[in-house]
């Protein structure tokens, strides 16, 4: 049979931005994937280094434009641990309540994505439904839809007000959620599209250093939410499965979804009892960090984020490392993806939730 | 992890704040650590460039069964050797740090521009890299 090479994307609807794959074929069947990246470096790091911390901070959410505040709030977090700064109970349930919403936000738009790149339409229109009920809050509290750059050093921007709009959305959440379940989740199309496919052993998954949903749904109970004191106070409980197959990260971030909403309602809970807002704000003109080396991570939607930096003493970074979770998703398509067949490939690099602005940086 | 009993086995091991600085056996140590105290995943290597060019690696390897992280850090100069037939992510961190500093990977086959074009000159993280390629005149 003859080889051929396929060159997937990069503008390829479903390839979630700017991922370009080369794919030799036998047939079908996939013999090797190369993924080529960098279409969208913005040279994040490099950028870090020649701006003062203030005025980096607007460009942190547009890491991962989908989960903007979980950067935002890395950031901040880093900076905040090198300037030992304590957040009041009032500002880590703000944060909280904005981030688990950014991650329900985050998770609706893909189902709509991944049910989209198997050929079903509604959901995406559904999905889009709710999220949007999230965007008009972020809209506002922040003045943003997306990339809100809401969080600053020390605490929040503003208060957060209109409480009622985000008991409204709880209270659709749970029905909404349960619709998605009788639309997708038994679907016999559904099924043999993902039942079975991309199998990720939870010892590749961890040697290739996945982390969340994707790490999850392989049975490996990590949720860095666990030891995360921001989450202090708040019942959380790591959503693990033992399919480890695309069906089964499916359902891993539906579960997710509906923990997400237990913490918001749990925020929320604490955030109506008025108290006003302290907060130790720092004047960001004047603000140096202490030389030194500070590292903080949070779980992210995809997966583990981290941020490092290394500050001599002066108003920019020395360095600054960001560590992503869809990175390390491209890579392990080379591997989840030998072997499989051609009409699977976009069904296995769909429910790894890999965004590309996150990989590229 | 029993500290002492893992200076016992690698010399020339210091401990400086919340990491272990090795001078050589950086593979050894890795395998050593994962066999022996159950640190089975990378989570990032992380790369500074020092004074004198030379470039800081930190390995922060986890403990998935303990939870517990552990910083490796090791000097290099411009080669070092791979990790990326122990774990299959140091494969795409080291290739980043090919990319962005410049170090070459000893036993490493895949080492490619990453995120820069082919054939790109310098390496941008360099803090004596100049970017004023003719290429992005487009930019003024």
């Amino acid at each position: 049979m003859t080889e051929l090479k396929l060159n997937l994307g990069p503008q390829h609807p479903s390839t979630h931005g700017v991922l370009r794959l080369i794919l030799e074929l036998e047939g079908e069947k996939i013999l090797s994937c190369e993924p080529d990246i960098g279409y969208l470096h913005r040279g994040m790091e490099k950028m870090a280094e020649k701006l003062s911390y203030i005025q980096y901070l607007p460009t942190v959410d547009r890491i991962d434009y989908l989960a903007g505040f979980f950067y935002s709030e890395l950031f901040c977090r880093t900076v905040e641990k090198a300037l030992e700064i304590e957040l009041s109970d009032r500002v880590r349930a703000i944060r909280v309540m904005m981030l688990e919403l950014n991650r329900i936000a985050s998770h609706l738009l893909w189902t709509g994505a991944f049910l989209m790149d198997l050929g079903a339409v509604s959901p995406f229109f559904y999905a889009f439904r709710e999220r949007e009920m999230i965007l008009k809050y972020f809209e506002k509290i922040t003045g943003q839809r997306m990339m809100n750059n809401y969080f600053v050093f020390g605490g929040v921007r503003r208060d957060v007000f209109d409480l009622d709009d985000v008991d409204e959305f709880l209270k659709i959440l749970t029905p909404k959620l349960k619709d998605y379940e009788n639309l997708i989740t038994e679907n016999p199309i559904f099924l043999q599209r993902t039942k079975g496919k991309g199998v990720l052993e939870p010892e590749l998954a961890l040697n290739n250093s996945i982390t969340g949903p994707n790490l999850r749904a392989s049975g490996v109970g990590i949720d860095f939410r666990k030891n995360d004191s921001l989450y202090c106070g708040f019942y959380h409980e790591p959503v693990v499965l033992k399919g480890k197959d695309a069906w089964a990260r499916y359902k891993a971030r539906i579960e997710e979804m509906r923990m997400s909403g237990c913490i918001v309602r749990q925020a929320l809970e604490y955030l109506r009892k008025d108290e006003p807002l302290k907060q130790k704000l720092v004047n960001p003109l004047k603000m140096r960090l202490p030389a030194g080396e500070f590292l903080s991570e949070i779980e992210a939607p995809r997966g583990l984020a981290r941020c490092y930096i290394k500050s001599i003493g002066e108003d920019k970074p020395y360095r600054l490392k960001w560590r992503t979770g869809s990175y390390y998703a491209v890579n392990l398509l080379k591997k989840l993806l030998k072997g499989a067949y051609l009409n699977d490939a976009i069904a296995i690099a769909g429910s790894l939730d890999i965004i590309l602005p996150e990989v590229d940086k | 992890m029993n500290i002492t009993e893992f200076l016992k086995v690698f010399e020339d091991v210091a401990i400086f704040e919340d990491k272990i600085i090795l001078k050589r056996n950086l593979i050894e140590t890795v395998i050593y650590l994962r066999d022996n105290f159950g640190y089975n995943v990378l989570k990032e290597i992380t790369a500074v460039e020092n004074d004198d060019t030379s470039v800081e690696l930190n390995y922060h390897l986890y403990s998935s069964t303990d939870d517990e992280d552990l910083v490796l850090s090791i000097n290099v100069s411009n080669e070092t050797e791979s990790l990326s037939h122990i774990f299959d992510s140091a494969s795409a961190d080291e290739n980043e740090i090919y990319d962005m500093f410049g170090i070459h990977f000893i036993g490493n086959e895949d080492l490619k521009r990453l995120y820069m074009a082919e054939g790109w000159v310098g390496h941008p993280l360099r803090k004596e890299y100049q970017d004023d390629d003719e290429r992005l005149d487009w930019n003024d």
